[in-house]
């Protein structure tokens, strides 16, 4: 058993992230933690895999402890052995350049022999059921390859606690399917398990408890606290009108990769449209096309009247607002004010009027009283609202989110929907690329599934969700984000 | 490679260049470049190339690139040895680009850091190089996303004046720099956390070992830079006249 005792931990000491906590997970069982977004989950996660009080300054009181004995005396390399932690982003906890290295990274630290490292790394890519990725180039690998190839390296090192922190969060609904068979598969091989959880509906069907951190302190899952969100209004799109955006026969490759093939579509005012389909569909490249950040190898995109390929930057930026996925790949300023200024400084629109929406908005996204700190050292949640919060003041017709709701808790959610609606209502338009059939269901006009470049599906969400469960994506309708 | 630095001479440049390619063939290696990329490649050489032609003048005088119109001129003048000086720095310059591409793409990096390990570097600075290339494309990558997402909110790269330098620069270096940050520390926790320090010493599932070829290469190598250096020295002015 891995029992956490009364633990308390503060960064700064005077804010306490963990207060008297107390945890146990037993081998062979799965819990489920979940909380909002800076309840301390992943501080829980650091604590009991001793990289707090180790590595992390910080404040620490209490004991974790393995099968009764304190484990406060064990360095770090030595507990890694008895309790492994997968965090949150794979591509940065990979550092090798092939998947058997990187599987066998961890035993070849402990030295062991290497007739014994190789059977581990076979049983290790065999548990991941990736044995055929074993002479593979690790940056090859698509997004959840490398969660499962570090899951593979993980419990290479043959841990009895296996601890992995929103691990679902850049999968498809397929690759949740599949983490759900391999935590099953780690479960009969006696190994405890812990995860962290956003999207409950995720990982919770496969687990034995469901945990909730608040206030700092373990509690029971309630999920009657969940306020259901806000629905749509009704609204009339008049499809008589010319569209906002239509594209006509996209074509698009990196080097040889053919990644849109043959693409057609438009959009009308009003619309808010919800982008599916697998990881590597095609979902961020065709939001690159049109927004006009990437150029297509062949077809056409109008932006109103006008074509997007005649338009200059500027022109397109006004109309447009994009949210990238990494939050950090969009923030460029010193501090949050001027972050929140400088889209309006950029596109020459800086008048009384307008400073005054960015000291609206910044209240409305909960960030304002930050406006002097550095945007970076924000939270996932706070920084993700201040990309959309600072591309909203100019008013763009169309807006493009990849994946705006990833790590968001409830408030979060609605001030982004929020703004996507006031948008669509003012006559604009909405993409959304979204793996939540929830939202999909309760809050788009429309539905477009994407799969290998091309439109699979185009149609009320209904019928699209319908036709998923039908055929063989049946995973895309049913999983999804519920609060 | 060094040898052409002690030794520059356009022919011998030319020769290892022509060694070189024979290398990309016999290891099957494609000659895989982006149209941006040959465009500087030849671009730069080129450019290399004339400015030696330009700005040397001594030498036997071959004739002016601007002959003389009334008053002005005649400008520029072509020496022979204005052209040799320019194929010598270009010549130098094509070869240390592509056998540095050769050298990345024929080496195994987990198996040079074993080797150096061998040589007895400690492991955890052999392990850096592993890291730093499985990095790079990373990097490469999310320099074109950020550079995308700039675009997105109407940054457009301004380079009038040093404020605007300095301001597009940071626009480009912060968000990289923030991301690189964070992902260091993940890294590092990984690492740790499968045990990496562990003892002074790591076993290796794939190990390098040494060959005869390896032997013969590192003897070729070894006389041809001491070649060079006799060259350079006035040493065997009657070989050196050749080449």
């Amino acid at each position: 058993m891995l029992e956490a005792r009364n633990i308390s931990f503060s960064y700064n000491g005077t804010t306490l992230v963990l207060d008297s906590l107390d945890f146990y997970v037993h081998r062979g069982e799965i819990v489920v933690i979940t909380g909002p977004t800076g309840s301390g989950k992943s501080t829980l996660a650091k604590c009991l895999s001793g990289f707090i009080p180790k590595s992390i300054p910080g404040e620490f009181s209490g004991s974790i402890l393995i099968d009764d004995s304190d484990v406060s005396n064990l360095d770090i390399a030595e507990l890694a052995g008895q309790v492994a932690l997968v965090q949150q982003d794979p591509e940065s906890q990979i550092c090798t350049l092939q998947v058997s290295d990187e599987v066998a990274f961890g035993p070849e630290n402990y030295e062991i022999e290497v007739e014994e490292i190789s059977k581990v790394v076979n049983s290790s890519l065999k548990s991941i059921d990736a044995s055929h990725l074993y002479e593979r180039a690790t940056f090859e690998l698509s997004g959840g390859e490398k969660q499962r190839l570090i899951i593979a390296a993980m419990i290479a090192c043959r841990p009895r606690y296996l601890i992995l922190d929103e691990p679902s969060s850049s999968l498809d609904p397929r690759g949740v399917m599949q983490l759900r068979e391999i935590l099953r598969g780690l479960q009969s091989q006696d190994i405890g398990i812990i995860v962290i959880e956003h999207n409950l509906l995720n990982i919770q069907p496969i687990a034995d408890r469901v945990l909730a951190l608040s206030g700092g302190k373990i509690i029971n899952f309630d999920r009657t606290q969940h306020k259901e969100p806000t629905s749509l209004k009704s609204r009339v799109i008049d499809t008589t009108s010319s569209p906002l955006l239509s594209a006509k026969n996209l074509e698009f490759s990196y080097g040889n990769r053919k990644v849109i093939n043959n693409v057609t579509l438009s959009v009308q005012n009003g619309e808010i449209i919800g982008l599916m389909g697998s990881n590597g569909s095609g979902k961020t490249t065709l939001l690159g096309l049109l927004s006009g950040l990437l150029v297509p190898d062949s077809g056409t995109i109008n932006l109103g009247e006008s074509s997007l390929g005649k338009m200059n930057a500027k022109e397109i930026a006004k109309r447009t607002a994009m949210v990238f996925q990494n939050p950090n790949h969009q923030i460029f300023e010193k501090t949050v004010w001027k972050e929140q200024i400088l889209t309006i400084n950029a596109l020459e629109m800086m008048t009384l009027e307008t400073l005054q929406q960015c000291e609206t908005i910044l209240e409305r996204a909960d960030i304002a009283e930050m406006r002097d700190r550095n945007p970076f050292s924000l939270s996932h949640g706070q920084k993700r609202r201040l990309n959309v919060s600072s591309i909203m003041i100019h008013k763009p017709k169309l807006l493009l989110f990849d994946e705006p709701f990833i790590g968001q808790d409830v408030e979060g959610r609605e001030f982004i929907k929020q703004t996507m609606f006031e948008t669509v209502e003012d006559g604009g338009a909405a993409i959304i690329v979204t793996h939540d059939p929830h939202f999909v269901a309760g809050q788009c006009d429309r539905v477009i599934f994407m799969e290998r470049g091309s439109i699979l599906l185009d149609g009320s969400p209904s019928s699209v969700l319908d036709r998923l469960s039908s055929t063989g994506y049946k995973e895309f309708a049913d999983l999804g984000v519920q609060f | 490679m060094i040898g052409i630095v002690v030794y520059p001479s356009w022919r011998l440049s030319v020769v290892l260049l022509f060694i070189v390619f024979m290398g990309f063939l016999t290891a099957k290696v494609p000659l895989r470049l982006t149209r941006g990329r040959t465009k500087f490649i030849i671009i730069f050489s080129v450019l290399l190339f004339l400015i030696q032609v330009l700005f040397t003048t001594n030498g036997v005088l071959l004739g002016h690139l601007i002959p003389q119109i009334g008053e002005i001129g005649p400008l520029f003048p072509v020496t022979d040895f204005g052209i040799v000086r320019g194929l010598a720095i270009s010549s130098r310059f094509l070869l240390l680009v592509f056998s540095s591409m050769l050298f990345v793409s024929v080496t195994d990096p987990t198996l040079l850091a074993h080797s150096l390990t061998r040589l007895k570097v400690p492991y955890r600075y052999s392990f850096s190089l592993v890291i730093a290339l499985r990095f790079l494309p990373l990097f490469d990558l999310e320099n074109h996303t950020v550079r995308m997402a700039q675009k997105a909110r109407g940054i457009t790269p301004e380079v009038t004046g040093l404020s605007k330098i300095i301001r597009t620069v940071q626009y480009t270096f912060f968000p990289l720099l923030v991301s690189a940050l964070s992902r260091v520390e993940a890294l590092s926790m990984s690492m740790d956390g499968r045990g990496f320090g562990y003892g002074s010493d790591r076993s290796y599932l794939r190990k390098s070992s040494w060959r005869v070829i390896d032997t013969i290469a590192l003897v070729l190598t070894i006389s041809f830079l001491v070649v060079c250096f006799l060259f350079s020295f006035g040493y065997l002015p009657e070989i050196a006249s050749l080449i």
